[in-house]
């Protein structure tokens, strides 16, 4: 698209851009920190993650002050509407991701201290992989205004899903063969469950460069798992 | 979800005051307006917006036969009001301009008093048999205005007297008092500053209880804020025409996109 006949609306504009761009690259490493951690039991880089979170946080402040401003000064239309609508809620997802990955850091703290379960760390540290990978194509998407990648991370959500409900299940198994396993479980169900809402805000964020670029939400709600587990057994959060 | 402005289309009107079919604007050789075809609702205001020379406002003056004061503008194809070819042969222009009214960029009243300036029309049109049924005439059509408030106890004084917003809306009071069925108004508020600005548009909101109101105007935000309608002019041609809400969060034409974002002039 041509650039606006002010030009300082561009600047503006791609200053909050480079901003989500940012902070996406900040969380992604996030992601990848805190189950790395965990696995490796690496309270060093549990700590980072930790710290690391401020910068999110602030990331975020930063791109709502600027969308605000936007609205105010520039009365944004169509498509330059959309991506101030879109930039504050892929922020606000970005957001969130961080916070989950500071608690999976907090969690990764107190389980360093426990008998470790059984292959959960490579598990968990797959399922954050997966994750990563929806939440960089989201951003990729969204930088290039790509529906087709944007759907493609949609139609992933559902791997998350499974790995997700195959963990809950194992955890299960581990609790009611010995309850000194009931601790460690619980904590890595959280983190289980905390990277599966990682990978429902990729998704928003993939649904957020739809309505960028189209003007429309996706129609169809994305895919479910079949099986009513708990992925389906719903927090209202979904 | 893609009901942006829910409310407001549920009060919208669908009966159609206006219908332009294939219409043509000549100045001379140059073709102003190219095949023009648009629904105006009634009860209903619809925002004509573009560029400078786009051919909005041509647009607009034909709809009260005002290009016919123009000696070298031709005009084809049709534009009925209420069913009927306004361009009849057996219409009297003066007639078709009392029921549709308009209001220009100006404010440009009379050099009359502020009751002479509303009473004029009523006047001339025979509207009235009484001085008591003239003053109530007066008295409802600058109510209307929301300026008989102001011009109660001065209603002898110079129309030309009052500030800008007021003598627009003393315009405005004299193109309702001989109750129009449509009000088109030519950028209305551009030489007005922005608390009269505001007055006048609550009062475009007001005025589409009863009328059909078409505004051209150069603000998009303007025309975000009082229409439900809008209207994108570009090079003569009606390039989308559809709810205001979705013509600024979602336009189907690059065009439209363009201008409203500032992009192309």
């Amino acid at each position: 698209m041509e650039p606006h006949i002010a030009s300082v609306f561009d600047r503006d504009l791609e200053a909050v851009q480079a901003m989500i761009m940012k902070m996406g690259g900040v969380v992604e490493a996030q992601i990848l920190d805190s189950a790395q951690a965990l696995e490796s039991r690496d309270a060093e880089l549990a700590e980072k993650v930790r710290v690391t979170d401020r910068v999110v946080d602030e990331l975020e402040e930063r791109v709502n002050a600027e969308a605000a401003r936007l609205l105010a000064l520039r009365q944004p239309t169509a498509s330059d509407l959309r991506t101030v609508l879109a930039v504050m809620k892929i922020a606000a997802s970005l957001e969130r991701v961080g916070d989950y990955c500071k608690n999976m850091a907090k969690r990764s703290h107190v389980l360093a201290n426990m008998p470790s379960i059984n292959g959960s760390g490579m598990a968990l540290r797959r399922m954050a992989k997966t994750v990563e990978g929806m939440m960089k194509d989201a951003l990729d998407a969204y930088i290039k205004r790509d529906v087709e990648l944007a759907q493609d991370v949609l139609s992933r959500d559902q791997d998350v899903d499974q790995m997700y409900n195959a963990l809950f299940r194992e955890f299960l198994t581990y609790m009611m063969e010995d309850p000194r396993n009931i601790t460690p479980c619980m904590h890595l169900h959280f983190i289980a469950k905390n990277i599966e809402r990682m990978g429902d805000h990729a998704t928003t964020v993939a649904e957020q460069v739809i309505y960028l670029v189209t003007g429309n939400m996706p129609d169809e709600p994305r895919p479910k798992t079949e099986s009513v587990m708990p992925a389906d057994l719903g927090d209202g959060e979904d | 979800m893609n009901d942006m402005r829910l409310v407001e289309r549920d009060v919208d009107a669908t009966d159609i005051k206006i219908k332009a079919r294939n219409v043509q604007v000549y100045y001379g050789a140059s073709h102003a307006i190219k095949d023009v075809d648009v629904d105006i609702l009634d009860k209903t205001v619809t925002a004509f917006i573009g560029p400078s020379g786009c051919g909005k406002s041509t647009f607009l003056r034909c709809l009260n036969r005002m290009n016919d004061t123009i000696d070298i503008a031709r005009i084809e194809g049709q534009i009925l009001l209420d069913g009927e070819d306004i361009y009849d042969k057996r219409v009297d222009p003066v007639q078709l301009r009392a029921k549709v009214g308009m209001v220009f960029q100006k404010p440009n009243p009379f050099p009359k008093s502020i009751y002479d300036n509303v009473a004029y029309g009523p006047k001339i049109h025979g509207l009235t048999r009484s001085k008591a049924e003239l003053d109530e005439v007066v008295e409802k059509s600058l109510r209307r205005a929301a300026l008989w408030g102001e011009v109660k106890d001065r209603l002898d004084k110079p129309g030309t007297g009052l500030s800008g917003g007021q003598q627009q809306r003393l315009c405005i009071a004299r193109a309702v008092a001989t109750s129009p069925e449509v009000l088109l108004m030519d950028e209305p508020c551009s030489a007005l500053d922005p608390i009269a600005t505001a007055q006048v548009e609550e009062l475009i909101d007001e005025l589409k209880q009863n009328f059909s109101v078409v505004i051209v105007t150069h603000s998009m935000q303007q025309a975000a804020r009082v229409s439900q309608r809008t209207a994108f002019f570009h090079l003569g041609n009606l390039v989308e025409y559809g709810e205001t809400g979705q013509i600024f969060t979602n336009p189907s034409d690059p065009r439209t996109e363009s201008y409203i974002t500032g992009r192309i002039g």
